[in-house]
């Protein structure tokens, strides 16, 4: 019996943005920020987003953020009241002199609120990013994650840290499996074991190396998150490759340090530019969904907060 | 001019690209276009949103169910439409901020560099030294208490000279607030420092160096000074409040700005160290000439600090890097002060118990 193999199709992740767009980009954004004394921070963090991925074309079509301004100037409004709550308890906690209590408390505030953040976070910017008008979404579950963040939290503690390697993936594995990009779903398979073991390796290859090694170690992460990551829509699909070799990584980093050293940190536009071009252009896409069968399955989203949270807690967004 | 031309619609429910036919009417500020399929669209140009892809451009119109989103890769009709726009006032003041060129952004940049190494070389240490009054005076006790503990817990205190030097101290006025304790230390350091409750801590190896009690009374004026102006607490805070406004600035920046700011900021306190250390230089002499000593032991003992170099000093406390521009300050204050010298038998007779 014959079988017909799906056809192969093409694809190509660029980055297409200029460092001298983006200085500008910053400039006028640390401008603003300056003038309306911290107040444009959610218009700034928009522009920037827009810029970022309004410049990274699949198939030479762009994708975009459509959040704006407002909706993330209410996130941040909620985002800082959620942080002056959790401060005056402490404040009062202080000032009943239980100080550590305190700060115990505010931590462990700030630790609940974690979970949410992500959550809000993915939520928010996955439904406001397109794609040939095709809309993103996250479809993870509020309470399951919720419980399985502490569970894994838990391990992690009892296990002295070292559950923390599958933590990481596990966590990477819900969020990003639960990506739709209209009617096609994400998926990301990497195990925290074989993590662990990269991370080993990688460590103590770089200590006997003095520090040489690091770039490969840098080039293993890389690999790990890009190689584990594929697209599925109905019985096809498209796998994630890297083609960074640590070499690249070397030429990566060293010129990104010397530009922000020589440049006093004016070079910082350019660098991030180049980081991301280096990053889309080392992501191989392969396989046969077309591209062009993709529909609108995910709904508008506009709830801002837990992006803001994130941003104040600092947590990098994974992909 | 034309302004007829082919781009690619997408309507927000597929991904399929859909070549249409454009038309731009500039009459009426509208942008219409018929796909393959027959489908037709006017949009108005005041109401999509722009992005700028070199020479390409990608509008986008949010319609109630979708994005959807229209290419144009012709430059020249992209061009046209840029140009009605600007006619029109379309463009807004953010993308003419935007599109003012690469030069103007960087003089921009070089604008806030210089705002914020202002704010952070004047604003800042000044906001960090008047926060001190913020401060509560217990505080300052409370830290000195902890220095104490872990610094002179292996420190021999001599209760006897310790006794004689506050002797020697009460003989003269100090212009203190608070009250001053006197220790003295049995060990060979070139070096004396004041913590900010008031303590201050001399070591025989400063003493034993010292021809005169002339010197001492220089030296206890000095660290008095300290004291008296709360030096280690308003350090304390500068760092503090420089730190923070570095972190703040370069948070999300990168690790490496990161540190390059600490080290800044690091040097910066080394200078704010030297401004305190002259205050005490010059409130130190006026004791000195207040209480009617010979103001040339503050100049010999200056020289021996000098001939005997860098000391072990506690760093965040106070630094006394005897400088050649010091010695020469003070050259010149005893020089020009008019002063009056009583020898007193009883500093002399109390000098000579702490040196044995």
């Amino acid at each position: 019996m014959e079988e017909i193999l799906p056809e192969k199709m093409q694809y190509k992740l660029d980055f297409k943005g200029k460092g001298e767009t983006f200085f500008g980009i910053v400039i006028v954004n640390w401008l603003l920020t300056i003038v309306t004394l911290g107040i444009y921070y959610p218009w700034a963090k928009a522009k920037t987003l827009q810029f970022m991925f309004g410049q990274t074309t699949l198939n030479d079509d762009a994708f975009a953020f459509h959040g704006t301004g407002k909706e993330m100037f209410k996130g941040f409004l909620k985002a800082i009241v959620l942080f002056i709550c959790l401060a005056a308890v402490m404040g009062i906690f202080v000032y009943l002199e239980m100080p550590f209590l305190g700060l115990l408390f505010f931590y462990l505030g700030i630790f609940a609120v974690l979970p949410l953040a992500i959550h809000g976070s993915y939520r928010y910017r996955m439904s406001r990013t397109t794609w040939r008008g095709i809309r993103f979404g996250y479809r993870g579950d509020k309470k399951e994650f919720v419980k399985l963040f502490f569970k894994w939290i838990f391990y992690t503690v009892i296990t002295l840290g070292i559950y923390g390697s599958w933590f990481q993936m596990n966590l990477r594995s819900y969020v990003l499996s639960n990506i739709r990009f209209g009617d096609a779903e994400m998926n990301y398979d990497g195990d925290g074991g074989d993590y662990l073991l990269m991370n080993i390796k990688g460590y103590f290859l770089t200590l006997f190396t003095l520090g040489i090694y690091s770039f490969w170690w840098q080039k293993d992460i890389f690999e790990y998150y890009v190689n584990n990551l594929s697209l599925h829509k109905d019985d096809k699909r498209i796998e994630f490759t890297s083609t960074a070799t640590g070499a690249d990584f070397i030429g990566l980093i060293i010129i990104n340090l010397l530009m922000i050293i020589f440049t006093l940190g004016l070079g910082y536009a350019w660098v991030v530019t180049r980081t991301m071009k280096f990053i889309f252009d080392h992501i191989e896409l392969d396989g046969t969904i077309d591209l062009n069968t993709l529909q609108q399955t995910e709904e508008n989203f506009k709830d801002a907060t837990g992006d803001d949270i994130s941003d104040f807690l600092d947590i990098d967004f994974i992909v | 001019m034309s302004n007829q031309s082919v781009g690619i619609f997408f309507d927000g429910k597929s991904a399929v690209p859909q070549p249409c036919s454009l038309f731009l009417d500039t009459q009426k500020g509208m942008l219409l276009f018929e796909t393959e399929t027959g489908h037709h669209e006017r949009w108005l140009i005041s109401a999509v949103s722009f992005e700028n892809f070199g020479n390409s451009l990608q509008l986008q119109k949010q319609s109630t169910d979708g994005i959807e989103i229209l290419k144009i890769t012709d430059a020249t009709f992209a061009a046209a439409i840029q140009k009605f726009r600007k006619e029109n006032n379309h463009i807004n003041w953010y993308e003419k901020l935007l599109a003012s060129g690469f030069k103007m952004h960087l003089v921009l940049a070089l604008v806030i560099f210089a705002l914020i190494g202002l704010t952070y070389l004047y604003a800042i240490p000044w906001v960090g030294e008047r926060s001190v009054v913020l401060i509560p005076e217990s505080y300052d006790n409370t830290l000195s208490g902890t220095f104490i503990s872990d610094h002179l817990l292996f420190s021999e205190v001599e209760s006897k000279k310790t006794k004689a030097l506050n002797a020697f101290a009460k003989e003269l006025q100090l212009n203190n607030k608070k009250n001053l304790k006197f220790i003295f230390v049995e060990e060979d350091v070139v070096n004396a420092f004041a913590l900010p409750d008031g303590t201050i801590v001399v070591y025989s190896g400063i003493v034993n160096k010292m021809k005169n009690y002339d010197e001492l009374v220089a030296l206890l004026g000095h660290e008095a000074a300290h004291v008296n102006h709360r030096h280690s607490m308003k350090m304390l805070c500068r760092n503090l409040s420089g730190y923070l406004f570095i972190s703040a600035i370069l948070g999300d920046a990168n690790g490496i700005m990161a540190t390059i700011g600490d080290n800044v900021n690091s040097f910066q306190s080394l200078s704010f160290s030297r401004e305190f250390e002259q205050e005490a230089d010059r409130e130190g002499f006026a004791i000195v000439i207040k209480n009617k000593v010979n103001p040339n032991g503050m100049l010999n003992l200056f020289k021996r600090l000098q001939d005997e170099g860098d000391a072990i000093i506690p760093e965040f406390l106070s630094s006394h890097p005897v400088t050649q521009q010091r010695i020469a300050t003070t050259r010149q204050l005893v020089k020009s002060t008019p002063h009056q010298v009583e020898a007193n038998r009883n500093l002399q007779q109390l000098f000579q118990q702490l040196k044995k």
